[in-house]
């Protein structure tokens, strides 16, 4: 059960034994196109993991069956050790798997308050047209982000307004809201100045250590993979081909074994 | 009063070009009115009487119900081009079923209104499902709804409306004490509002700023309901259409500013997806949003009927919408809302109909021909949207 799962915060947790999801042999097709051939990936409590791999290498699909944006053909989907069925991406977040995508899905108009609770405003009762409960929200806003070290952001700027990293924080604070167990980043990185990608990084190693798993998926192999996560697991053609632990591997070898060159560095199994 | 805790975040002091793409957005038409009324009472000395003022309330209130109305299709990102040819019909409809069928208004307006309500929410359907863009649906819906309107009417091309009760809306004005009776709960509403929020702040153990958050409101309200109030009565009282439009402003008001809803219609003008995979029904919201315009735009269509004392071809604008549809667009896009959604504000409707209804008043007062007033306004379009834009060039912010 997930006794040792999240919900612990300041201590140091270190990967359990039970993973948080544990994904294994997973098989997806898209019409002809074999897009996961077996491909397998777990994350423990208090890890960050990254998939990395190059276009078309099944990392993205692998999340997104992960998110229950796809649903799998066959493999196995452990969720805290029990076998689980996720086809739609509301079964994923009812266990707690939340997932921040690429383009953040914020809305600029809105301010940080609005976009973390949209969908999902704490609101009043019927008669009154389901108003919004504003100051309830910005004390619970103000909450996490003081969790996520995030205290000093205005909550009241149109989110348009701020910077990019401010709003990659926002998305990742919409994402852990709720109290997830994991959450998915897709390219968290990407779009970001070399300052504000650190500040995210250290945002992620804040959640983790707090005891969520972190799933990854990066192109940023040589700052944010190798420096910021604890694990690598490298794809290629819809199947895993490598698996580093990040404090012992280079960022060439990590591109190596994404390309497919010296696979001599393969430390999986 | 409301002391600040030491240890609350600091309030990070906001400089003059942020508001002015903020809260303050609204202070450009405000002038620019101001600027028009100075001009036009120069000109001429009637402008500024009662009698002028109240007239030109009146004037404004067809223009600014439908401009209220278009504003929820306008905020989600979609145009509705047949508002006016929706006006139209259903004004006829109702005059029908009132005239040839005897009818009690009181049955008929609301099966108008809900007409009007599910034209609307039919072209959404439309757009939405089908996906040709609300631009073409709503034209060519426009279109086959003005060939309706003639369809429906007698040989005569008209349906008198004198005598059925109706001619009463426009006729109705509440004067003397009744006029502050409803200044009194207009203001009590809006105070309860602002003293809500301040309560559940307080308990929630937020900071209050009370001088912008409760004495400004409040205070401009009030001085600003006194002073249209103290014009109005010192004519005839307030006009009843006067007091619809009103109170539509506040209802809607309350829906964009407090509401889930309205704020499901900011963040899907915004952005679609995002609101899509955050669990709102962009669909169903856009399918609201078509039909309070639908429904607002045939109360528009009975406003007028009751004005002109009956229907004709002419409702609704005409065949293609005539001025009435481009002027309930341009009074929303002059007040501030943005065609390409998720911006704009309830007062839009009520400052983008001044506008219109300023000049077309006051250049008729002035002497000066139709064709004047249309270039006139055609320039204060594009003037308000460019002094928007030249404002988030000047400042580096985008208001939102």
């Amino acid at each position: 059960m997930g006794v040792e799962t999240a919900q612990r915060p300041n201590t140091e947790v270190r990967p359990s034994d039970t993973p948080l999801v544990s994904m294994r042999n997973i098989q997806k097709h898209f019409g002809s196109l074999h897009a996961l051939r077996g491909a397998s990936v777990e994350v423990h409590p208090g890890e960050v993991v990254a998939l990395v791999g190059d276009n078309g290498a099944g990392k993205s699909t692998l999340v997104k069956v992960m998110a229950g944006v796809h649903a799998m053909d066959s493999g196995e989907y452990l969720f805290e050790g029990k076998p689980v069925h996720v086809s739609k991406p509301t079964d994923a977040t009812e266990l707690g798997i939340q997932t921040v995508y690429q383009d953040l899905s914020l809305c600029h108009n809105l301010d940080a308050v609005q976009n973390l609770f949209l969908g999902r405003e704490l609101t009043g009762p019927r008669w009154g047209g389901r108003r919004i409960r504003r100051a309830e929200s910005e004390v619970r806003a103000r909450e996490v982000l003081t969790r996520m070290r995030l205290g000093g952001m205005s909550l009241t700027r149109p989110v348009g307004a701020m910077s990019g990293g401010q709003r990659q924080n926002i998305a990742i604070a919409r994402s852990i809201l709720w109290t997830p167990k994991v959450v998915i980043l897709d390219e968290p990185t990407a779009a970001l100045s070399h300052s504000a990608a650190e500040s995210v990084s250290k945002l992620i190693r804040t959640l983790a250590d707090q005891g969520l798993g972190i799933v990854v998926v990066s192109h940023d192999i040589h700052h944010f993979v190798v420096n910021s996560t604890d694990r690598i697991e490298v794809m290629r053609l819809g199947a895993n081909v490598a698996s580093f632990k990040s404090s012992e591997v280079t960022g060439e070898q990590v591109v190596n074994a994404m390309v497919g060159g010296n696979v001599g560095v393969n430390l999986a199994g | 009063m409301a002391h600040v805790a030491p240890d609350a975040p600091a309030v990070r002091r906001r400089s003059f070009s942020e508001l002015l793409t903020s809260e303050f957005r609204a202070l450009p038409i405000v002038l620019g009115l101001v600027v028009l009324w100075i001009f036009f009472a120069a000109q001429s000395d009637v402008f500024l009487t009662p009698r002028n003022l109240s007239n030109l309330l009146v004037q404004s209130t067809v223009v600014g119900i439908m401009a209220l109305g278009l504003m929820f299709v306008l905020l989600v990102a979609e145009i509705d081009l047949s508002v006016a040819a929706i006006n139209g019909l259903t004004s006829v409809f109702m005059a029908k079923i009132i005239v040839e069928y005897g009818f009690s208004p009181w049955i008929a307006i609301p099966i108008a209104v809900l007409l009007g309500a599910g034209i609307g929410s039919l072209s959404a359907r439309w757009v939405t499902y089908v996906g040709v863009p609300s631009f073409v649906v709503t034209l060519g819906l426009g279109l086959a709804l003005n060939g309706l309107q003639l369809i429906l009417l007698p040989e005569t091309a008209r349906y008198s409306l004198s005598g059925t009760g109706l001619e009463r809306i426009a006729l109705t004005s509440i004067s003397g004490p009744w006029a502050w009776l409803v200044l009194a709960i207009g203001i009590g509403a809006f105070a309860a509002l602002v003293l809500s929020n301040v309560a559940s702040r307080r308990k929630a153990g937020l900071e209050i700023p009370f001088l912008q958050g409760v004495v400004l409101p409040i205070g401009a309200a009030a001085a600003f309901g006194i002073l249209v109030v103290a014009i109005l009565t010192a004519h005839q009282g307030i006009p009843l259409v006067v007091l619809i439009f009103a109170i539509l402003l506040g209802i809607g008001g309350y829906v964009l500013q407090e509401t889930q809803f309205g704020l499901f219609l900011y963040a899907v003008g915004n952005n679609a997806e995002a609101a899509r995979r955050n669990g709102v029904n962009v669909a169903g919201l856009k399918m609201a949003a078509f039909a309070i315009a639908g429904g607002v735009a045939a109360l528009a269509g009975i406003i007028a009927a009751s004005r002109t004392l009956g229907v004709g071809v002419f409702s609704g604008g005409g065949v293609g919408g005539g001025t009435l549809l481009l002027e309930s667009i341009a009074a929303a896009v002059i007040g501030g809302v943005s065609l390409f959604g998720g911006r704009g504000a309830i007062y839009a409707a009520l400052l983008g109909a001044l506008v219109i209804g300023t000049v077309s008043n006051g250049l008729n007062l002035m002497g000066v021909e139709n064709e004047i007033r249309l270039i006139v306004t055609g320039f204060l379009l594009v003037l308000a949207v460019s002094i928007d834009r030249l404002i988030e060039k000047a400042t580096g912010q985008q208001s939102f």
